[in-house]
């Protein structure tokens, strides 16, 4: 296979598909700081150029964690529908773009192929499309789940409520849950990140949260986002409510062991859930995922990060998720410099998770120590909105108090939703409707007063 | 046909948004000031705001204009963000260490930027610091003690040399041989490794400025490595976060170190191995793996203002 291209004279040479992929990115600091990414401007067209010449045939045989060394590798490559990928396995990448942005291509149509596409097909179509592609596709790609509410519908954005607490302090998160609840916000989850990674605490929480729920009758799913096998032992053990089991994942064997799990381990889980979840499911599961977490536990395989997160949906969309969402800004500089790049790195991430059929939503977040303004973090929403995200995260005035952290507010939630004219998950709506807190989808006589909620 | 309805089309809009000026300006409204609102509240308005305050430092109770914020909470967010992005930017002047008796040492780091995108070039000393470290550091002592800037250097330069000087004095008083005071610039935690290999320490500890959060950037962090070598993980490190005035004070937290030093040298190991089971009294939050105590938020914007009604 030549992976050759020639720009104004100057020829370009690649050794292998997964430098490609890497130089074909665009800029990122954490692809600088693994050392793959393109030397420059020209480097990276010249990149492109190849890669839009690849066929998916060639992707798939080109994983970019061999299939003996890695069991995702092997999960994809086992478990691909031979006939969807027998229906777009002679485009070339170039010519999935295409295809994707035509107006004949519906969300239908897009999810019919989307098991036939592996995680690098995904990644590798994502490096050819602007900004304004990702949205345009992420937006057709509709992906609907359902657990006690529906997500994912046209014309929705929903949003998980994050009331943590330094201190895992219970009337605390209740405090901070029934503020959200009057903006609006939770429709996705109302998911508690513990300070403390025991069963017992995470029982405590549930309890307090599916306590709260029943009180008030709100139509939506909880969770607490411990270790999963802390989860596993809180509701094998100690028998506590769980609408949603959360995992976070990674691109490869060896990161994900990293964060101490398997395919055999999730597996494990997932079958518990079924058993022993407390939603109507059928989906009962959350994952969250985010670029660079496979550099950091130096398990990137000299993979770029958008490929290698690209790995993680291929890992999730075995458990048919409730939700999915990549913590973009979370990180750190290291991986995302900037406000254009964690921008950037928010809708590929919607995008390729979409493509392979997720219902993916996007905690738009940044560290203190990136270099993002909050006028930029605010437009991320607003963009992130426009492209079809099922949700975004919710807390006070989008400060984590026990993760330091700024992400999205109780505020911003109804303010996106206004400006893009969506609503929450119908359940949700209709209870906010009752409630008072939204009359005909605007603010209600009830809105922003949490002593609506008891 | 298509035409005659365009016309229609345009003649009825005309007619709905006025003839001449699409959507005329209205009379002009009576203006009401909305009421200034206090933030956060001097006495707190809500009932909820109240009792909410008791149980957390979230931000709850403060209303909405429509659906965004009043005016005085969007000035004290950007006063508090304002705190955090100082806080990062800062850089620890070259002269601050030896002027105030250290041991100055610096990593591979060139500058601020650089220091931010690249942790493994802030976890190794450049030659120069190799060498000072070298010809001019104690070995072989029990404790090496590292004060850095990590991610605050406003926070170093704070409470860095009270939380240096009470972590020695407490270490001393146990009997322990500690090393040369030194402060290292462009620091991360793993640089501890290589110091402490070099002076053959039997612990490692360095104290550094911690990741900014909204309106904090004055914390510090102390991560403790028993046996120090290039080549430790996360797992082999103990640590205490939230080290300044309204968390652990640099008096305790120093107290509380010594304690868990001394359970490094007498277990002979340290991080996820380490039993502290029989010291969560003395230790307090040390004792934890997660535990970060809240931080009460101060309030950062006062407007003087002599407005005569």
């Amino acid at each position: 296979m030549a992976l050759r291209a020639t720009i104004r004279g100057t020829s370009y040479r690649f050794g292998s598909v997964k430098e490609v992929l890497a130089k074909a990115n665009p800029a990122k600091s954490g692809d600088a700081l693994a050392g793959v990414g393109a030397a420059d401007a020209v480097e990276r067209v010249a990149a492109r150029a190849v890669l839009s010449e690849l066929t998916l045939a060639e992707l798939r045989q080109n994983p970019v964690v061999p299939y003996e060394q890695d069991e995702l590798t092997r999960l994809v490559e086992d478990t691909l529908d031979e006939q969807a990928y027998r229906a777009v396995k002679d485009l070339t990448v170039g010519q999935l773009r295409e295809w994707l942005l035509e107006t004949s291509t519906t969300g239908a149509r897009i999810r019919a192929v989307s098991p036939g596409l592996t995680p690098e097909m995904a990644a590798a179509v994502c490096k050819l499309m602007s900004n304004m592609d990702l949205m345009v596709v992420g937006r057709k790609a509709e992906v609907v789940v359902r657990a006690n509410n529906t997500l994912g519908l046209p014309g929705r954005m929903s949003s998980r409520l994050q009331p943590n607490h330094p201190t895992d302090d219970v009337e605390g998160i209740l405090y901070s849950t029934r503020e959200g609840l009057a903006y609006g916000c939770g429709d996705a989850v109302i998911g508690v990140n513990p300070a403390t990674d025991t069963a017992e605490s995470t029982a405590e929480i549930l309890t307090a949260l599916d306590d709260l729920m029943r009180r008030n009758r709100v139509p939506t799913q909880h969770c607490v986002l411990s270790h999963i096998t802390v989860q596993m032992r809180a509701l094998s053990e100690l028998r506590c409510p769980m609408d949603l089991m959360f995992q976070s994942l990674a691109g490869s064997e060896k990161a994900n062991t990293a964060f101490g799990i398997s395919v055999a381990l999730v597996d494990e889980a997932y079958a518990m859930m079924r058993e022993l979840g407390t939603t109507r499911g059928p989906n009962r599961m959350y994952f969250e995922t985010g670029q660079g977490s496979a550099l950091s536990s130096d398990a990137h395989h000299g993979a770029d990060q958008v490929t290698m997160e690209a790995r993680c949906y291929g890992f999730a969309r075995r458990y048919k998720p409730f939700l999915v969402n990549t913590v973009v800004g979370f990180i750190g500089p290291e991986y995302l410099e900037t406000g254009a790049q964690i921008t950037r790195a928010g809708l590929e991430d919607h995008f390729m998770g979409k493509l392979l059929g997720l219902p993916m939503g996007c905690d738009a977040c940044f560290t203190y120590h990136a270099a993002m303004s909050q006028d930029e973090l605010e437009s991320l929403k607003v963009l992130l909105g426009a492209a079809g995200c099922a949700y975004l995260m919710s807390l006070p005035v989008g400060d984590d108090i026990m993760l330091n952290y700024q992400s999205t507010s109780f505020h911003d939630i109804p303010s996106v939703r206004g400006l893009l004219g969506s609503r929450p998950t119908p359940e949700f709506d209709a209870w906010l409707e009752d409630v008072g807190i939204t009359r005909g989808g605007r603010p209600g006589p009830r809105f922003g007063d949490a002593e609506a909620i008891r | 046909m298509t035409t005659s309805r365009t016309r229609e089309l345009i003649a009825s809009l005309r007619q709905e948004l006025g003839a001449a000026v699409p959507l005329p300006p209205p009379p002009v409204p009576k203006v009401e000031p909305p009421p200034v609102r206090v933030f956060p509240k001097r006495r707190p308005e809500s009932r909820y705001a109240r009792s909410a305050g008791e149980h957390t430092t979230a931000l709850l109770g403060i209303g909405h204009v429509g659906t965004r914020y009043a005016t005085d909470v969007v000035l004290q967010f950007q006063a508090e963000l304002a705190v955090a992005h100082e806080a990062v930017g800062t850089e620890l002047p070259d002269g601050w260490a030896a002027d105030n008796g250290l041991l100055p040492l610096r990593t591979r780091v060139g500058d601020h930027r650089e220091f931010l995108l690249r942790p493994d070039l802030g976890r190794r000393l450049d030659d120069a610091s190799l060498a000072a470290l070298r010809s001019g550091a104690q070995r072989g002592v029990d404790v090496q003690p590292i004060l850095a800037d990590g991610l605050s250097a406003v926070a170093c330069m704070g409470s860095g040399l009270a939380l240096l000087e009470a972590y020695t004095r407490e270490l001393e008083s146990r009997g322990l041989t500690v090393g040369t005071p030194m402060c290292a610039k462009f620091a991360r935690v793993w640089l501890e490794d290589e110091i402490g290999e070099v002076v053959s320490a039997k612990v490692a500890a360095i104290l550094l400025g911690e990741r900014p959060g909204l309106g904090t950037g004055d914390g510090l962090s102390a991560y403790l490595v028993y046996g120090p070598r290039i080549g430790k993980t996360d797992g082999d490190r103990n640590m205490m976060s939230n080290i300044h005035a309204r968390g652990t004070p640099p008096d305790q937290a120093g107290r509380r170190l010594a304690v868990l030093t001394r359970a490094m040298l007498d277990q002979g190991t340290s991080g996820v191995s380490l039993d502290l089971s029989k010291l969560s009294g003395e230790l307090g939050e040390a004792a934890g793996t997660s535990y970060r105590a809240p931080q009460r938020r101060v309030r950062l914007v006062d407007v003087d203002r002599e407005r005569k009604r």
